[in-house]
């Protein structure tokens, strides 16, 4: 029977495009894969390239002279003056001093603005804490402008023809002398972990948004977990089967789908204007993402709650304890790490949320570190969004920075949640 | 080493088992000639994983007639069954050892394409499963992709000629653009024969196909079996003893993995020589 | 802070009294404790409920009001402020006044009359603080006797607790519903105040947007166009471009990671689509401003095309990267619905698994798919932070993926972020624009799960 009968004959013709086809199909789903981790590769190669040497800043070695007539005219030696006298000029002579042969204005300004303004702060700092260095001579390191610290990171090409970058050559002039000296350094930037956000990108900091994210993500946890758990509770165990109970079913599905947007709008209106809460305040941030969290962990808990077997409760109770001991003392405990699974995804989420906190105001420019919830503050991804705005090229470079920290914790928290999950939870 | 025939099939069995306790050690009372075997299976071994399902099945299988496969749940007989048309393929991590000869092909083997045997060996199943598209479009979804009709007219023979055969034309003639789906169960199997058949395969594998049916829905798809074979080879695996008597005229008894008794139908319910197909068939165990 | 000295004082009290009611109990059966109904320490928590509970009640009300009470208080002595002044305005003047309030008066710009105001606020701020603190401290010593009076042999105490606890756990679920009807309510108030400024079919069909800044204070509101077509049209070509990249690499990858994929691939593409998913979306903007708008731009010059710096192509495609994970894992829940028995089926027939795919699986996971990528709209229509760095700002109605548009959670965002101005209009168009968002992702949010429902109930 070595003959194909007739059908066999045309199966076989068209086989070929059959098997061609199967291929192309394969390969599609592959493309597609390939393309999504494409774009996993372009998003963290852009950040890290342009944030890792934001985790380094510039630093140039001066001497200072520490004129008292400028520090301390009366020679009182009065904190309290001496805290405003004019330590900028000291920056400047200093400058003059290196550069004697600058003397047109527009050059002397662009000299100056080689060091960033937080010198004279240094300096001033200095001469509080030890006044017995007025008069004397310092040799002190500070910190470069994000124009220079640019150019020696290398971000501004010194090789490009001058009109194609912010920085003259004149400034690179001067910046190569120094280099010669050996009087610039790059350092571990821990000025960016120390201070709060800054107009001067070389002296912006994240401080201030990881103590509000901080904040705000304990207002979060603080009222959207116990909510979230007993709302859990009793949905599973005590709801009886009725309307009410399935109105609030619909309405958690709901919420776990309406824009972020619309919950700062929720936020502006009733916590803001009806409330009367402190705007930009964590506090008030907090409650908008906790009413945002709250579907997430119902929903996760609930799942834990189901998971456990029914056998266990009916054992409690079949040695004479209520439902509510049964459920406490049982399910609640077996179903924890699965709960918390839950929690911990939703607070990276909420951790990542931008639009809602936008519209209750924490996007306003806030320099200080805040120390109560209730303090205005703002949070690492609103952070993130308002240098993002920022002209100055130095921003680029802080703002992915700042995305690498947000994106470690959330990796941190995420890897955390799995492990967990591996860890404690029991196959029944 | 003796040449290979289908007579002496059993001595050579005996001689394997002297190196590997495991194989099959079956009695096969069954005596074909060549021209006669449609489908010829020797050491056949199935694996999941690590735990192994089927231990070196030898059987041959006659063509134009009926084949049944009986033995207690988890025997393997659906295994088997299953690599006659390389389904098993579909499933990770199990692996198929051995030889299967159709018509002087082994399946097995890498180079045949299992589209086309497909084509050729069609499979119902136990639960009905037809698509869900029209009762037209469940019949003409094989010749479709095999490319077995040149026009519209063409197909449209097809499906009548396949519906006709399962008797199924009249019930459903005048709605045939219908779903499938809304037929009833024994209507859905006789789709699902009629699916089969319409690819113009020569062997039908059916694996417990009315177990998921009533019992005038069971006697009709009897009479079907009855009335196709001749022109194809059937093997069916029932869990029904009744049914493997009424329906077929060898009967292969499987027990753990194993092929224990082979033989035609009438010898093994009345007189089967191994013991356990004695204690399978009155009842005492399965 | 005072209210933490109240709360640790309730705290203490709740805890003599779950002392007290437990002592109480045992003594009252002669320290025979079986005679009890519930275990002594139900007894304990009993009491300690009494005192606490009522005074959560009164902590939770004084936090929500106390602010308003205070704040209309003290506005009503407040000359410049009657009903004509916005909203903007008076919570301007309420905050300098606080600002007065915490920093002395020797602040410059102080009238004598915001002086007097300030000095009002710091008293009756004196005042509300001292209310709370006789109240709860009323509450929590009457809940204390009340509680302990109620203790006895027969009273089944642990019964009572545990009907707390169930009405405690019952309020927790009602949060849900309130939150609803807070977003219903707080949209819909502002949007009905907006309509009462711009009519509803200018909104709805005007094809101009330019909410005008009011220049003098008495300009009146209406100036400028409040013509929402463009915003629409930007928002659903925004939305469609991110469809357009993400179903058809969200389908294909769930195919092939359910059908195709070995268990090696699958641990390697689980993870990617995940970490897709979990990057925040201010991240996605910022990818989108600062690489991919300028490579789009540069490529389009390099064609000769006009390109925007702000295209909506830039923008529409990280939104559609954002939302792959989406259509990934509600296509693969579909998929794998779908019984193996159709599989089976195809197979049987000689069919591929593309053909097996693409004729029998797709078709029968339709209505799941449907619903998933409704769902994935929903999600795009509502996306803001995306197209706030990457999407233009002014409303411009076209249909051209170089050009720059705007979207509607661009605008609602423009108009409530920065300097609140006079203008009450600007602010209340957020607002209707927030309640044409919410009723369209409703809309979808529902027919998709209905859909996809209905669909599992097909193969369960």
């Amino acid at each position: 029977m070595t003959e194909l009968k007739e059908s066999m004959q045309k199966a076989h013709a068209r086989l070929k495009k059959r098997r061609a086809a199967e291929k192309r199909f394969k390969m599609f789903g592959v493309g597609a894969l390939a393309f999504a981790f494409l774009c996993v590769l372009m998003l963290f190669t852009s950040i890290i390239s342009n944030g890792y040497t934001g985790f380094k800043q510039s630093y140039i070695q001066l001497d200072f002279v520490m004129d008292e007539t400028i520090i301390d005219p009366d020679g009182s030696r009065d904190p309290a003056k001496m805290r405003f006298s004019n330590y900028n000029a000291l920056v400047k002579t200093a400058l003059k001093t290196k550069f004697p042969d600058v003397t047109n204005r527009r050059d002397k300004r662009k000299l100056y603005g080689l060091i960033s303004s937080s010198a004279g702060f240094d300096l001033r700092d200095m001469v509080l804490d030890d006044p017995s260095i007025i008069g004397t001579t310092q040799s002190v390191w500070v910190m470069a402008s994000d124009e220079v610290d640019m150019l020696i990171k290398g971000v501004f090409d010194r090789t490009q023809p001058e009109s194609t970058r912010p920085i003259s050559n004149t400034e690179i002039a001067w910046v190569e002398t120094l280099e010669k000296e050996e009087r610039v350094e790059s350092r571990f930037n821990t000025n960016f972990f120390t201070s709060g956000d800054s107009r001067e990108p070389e002296q912006a900091g994240i401080q201030g948004a990881l103590v509000g994210s901080a904040l705000t993500m304990l207002v979060t946890l603080a009222l959207s977990f116990p909510l979230g758990v007993m709302a859990a509770i009793y949905l599973e165990e005590f709801a009886p089967k009725n309307k009410f109970t399935y109105l609030v079913e619909v309405n958690i599905n709901n919420l776990a789908a309406v824009p972020s947007i619309v919950f700062g709008l929720l936020g502006l209106a009733i916590f803001l204007n009806l409330f009367g809460m402190p705007r930009s305040a964590p506090v008030a941030g907090g409650m908008v993402l906790a009413l945002m969290t709250l579907p997430t962990i119902i929903i996760a808990a609930r799942a834990a709650l189901k998971s456990i077997p029914p056998s266990i409760m009916e054992a409690a109770i079949g040695v004479g304890a209520s439902k509510m001991q049964a459920v406490f003392h049982h399910q609640l405990p077996l179903a924890l790490p699965g709960i918390l699974t839950g929690t911990i995804i939703g607070m990276a989420q909420a951790l990542g949320e931008t639009a809602p906190l936008l519209m209750i105001g924490m996007v306003a420019f806030i320099a200080d570190v805040p120390s109560t919830p209730f303090d205005p503050a703002t949070v690492l991804p609103v952070q993130v969004y308002l240098w993002a705005d920022s002209p100055e090229r130095a921003f680029v470079e802080k703002t992915s920075a700042a995305i690498m920290v947000l994106l470690g914790f959330l990796i941190t928290m995420n890897a955390l949640a799995v492990l967990l999950r591996k860890k404690l939870e029991r196959r029944w | 080493m003796k040449p290979m025939t289908k007579d002496n099939a059993v001595d050579i069995e005996k001689e394997l088992n002297l190196s590997n306790g495991n194989v099959s050690k079956g009695v096969n009372s069954v005596k074909l000639s060549q021209d006669e075997v449609k489908i010829a299976a020797r050491d056949v071994r199935v694996k999941y994983g690590e735990k192994e399902a089927l231990f070196g099945i030898n059987l041959d299988m006659p063509k134009g007639k009926v084949t049944s496969f009986i033995g207690p749940s988890g025997c393997g007989k659906s295994t088997f069954l299953r690599c006659l048309n390389r389904m098993n393929d579909t499933i990770d991590g199990c692996s198929v050892t051995g030889q299967i000869m159709v018509d002087d092909v082994d399946i097995l083997s890498k180079q045949v394409d299992t589209v086309l045997l497909r084509a050729k060996i069609g499979m119902v199943f136990q639960k009905p499963n037809p698509f869900p598209k029209s009762i037209y479009d469940n019949v003409a979804y094989g010749p479709r992709l095999h490319g077995l009709a040149t026009d519209k007219n063409a197909l449209d023979e097809i499906v009548e000629i396949s519906l006709e055969k399962v008797g199924l034309l009249k019930e459903v003639k005048d709605r045939l653009l219908e779903p499938g789906t809304g037929l009833s169960g024994g209507q859905q199997q006789r789709l699902c024969i009629a699916r089969a058949i319409a690819v113009d395969p020569e062997i039908l594998l059916m694996d417990e196909p009315c177990s998921a049916l009533d019992p005038i829905a069971t006697a009709k798809i009897e009479e079907l079996i009855d009335e196709l074979r001749g022109s194809y080879t059937i093997v069916i695996v029932t869990h029904s003893m009744q049914q493997a008597a009424r329906v077929s005229q060898q009967t292969a008894f499987f027990h753990l993995g194993n092929l224990v008794e082979y033989g035609e139908t009438e010898q093994i319910f009345t007189s089967p020589v191994d013991e356990r197909t004695k204690g399978y068939i009155t009842g005492r165990f399965g | 802070m005072q209210t933490t000295i109240f709360t640790f004082t309730v705290l203490l009290l709740a805890l003599i009294g779950f002392y007290m009611g437990r002592a109480r109990a045992v003594s009252s059966v002669g320290g025979n404790i079986r005679q009890l109904h519930s275990l002594p320490r139900h007894y304990g928590y009993y009491v300690s409920l009494w005192c606490g509970l009522p005074t959560l009640f009164l902590f939770i009300l004084w936090f929500i009001f106390e602010p308003q009470i205070i704040n209309s208080l003290v506005l009503h002595n407040v000359t410049a402020i009657n009903d004509e002044t916005s909203s903007a305005m008076v919570a301007r003047i309420l905050s300098d006044i606080k600002f007065i309030a915490a920093n002395g008066t020797n602040v410059k710009s102080a009238t004598p009359e915001m002086i007097a105001a300030a000095d009002h606020y710091l008293a009756l701020k004196k005042i509300g603080i001292a209310c709370l603190g006789v109240a709860v401290l009323a509450f929590a010593i009457v809940g204390l006797v009340i509680g302990n009076k109620n203790i006895g042999e027969k009273l089944k105490a642990r019964d009572q607790v545990e009907k707390a606890i169930r009405i405690l756990l019952l309020a927790s679920s009602v949060v849900a519903i309130l939150t609803t009807i807070g977003i219903v309510s707080s949209l819909l108030f502002e949007a009905i105040r907006f309509f009462g400024k711009v009519p509803l079919s200018e909104f709805l069909f005007g094809l101009e947007w330019s909410p005008q800044i009011a220049l003098r204070k008495d300009q009146v509101a209406s100036q400028g166009s409040f013509g929402a077509v463009p915003i629409f049209a930007g928002t659903m070509l925004i939305s469609f471009i991110a469809m357009c990249v993400a179903v058809p690499v969200g389908l294909l990858s769930a195919i092939y990671m359910s059908e195709y994929a070995t268990p090696k691939v699958r641990g390697l593409g689980k993870p990617v689509l995940e970490i897709l998913a979990g990057i925040p979306t201010v991240v996605y903007g910022f990818f989108a401003a600062l690489v991919v708008a300028p490579t789009i731009r540069n490529i389009g010059e390099g064609w000769g095309l006009e390109v925007a710096s702000e295209s909506a192509l830039a923008a529409g495609l990280v939104m559609g990267i954002m939302i792959i994970p989406f259509v990934s894992s509600l296509s693969d829940d579909v998929i794998r619905a779908v019984p193996q028995a159709l599989r089976d089926g195809s197979y049987a027939l000689g069919g591929t698994k593309s053909e097996t795919v693409l004729q029998v699986i797709l078709p029968a996971a339709l209505p799941g798919i449907v619903g998933g990528i409704m769902l994935a709209i929903s999600r795009a229509i509502g996306e803001t932070m995306i197209v706030v760095m990457a999407a233009g700002l002014s409303a411009n109605l076209t249909a051209n993926p170089l050009q720059a548009v705007t979207t509607a959670t661009v605008q609602m965002v423009t108009l409530l972020v920065g300097d609140q101005e006079f203008d009450s209009p600007k602010t209340l168009a957020a607002f209707a624009l927030g309640l044409v968002l919410f009723c369209v992702t409703l809309c979808l949010n529902v027919i998709a799960l209905r859909v996809v429902a209905k669909y599992r109930e097909k193969y369960d």
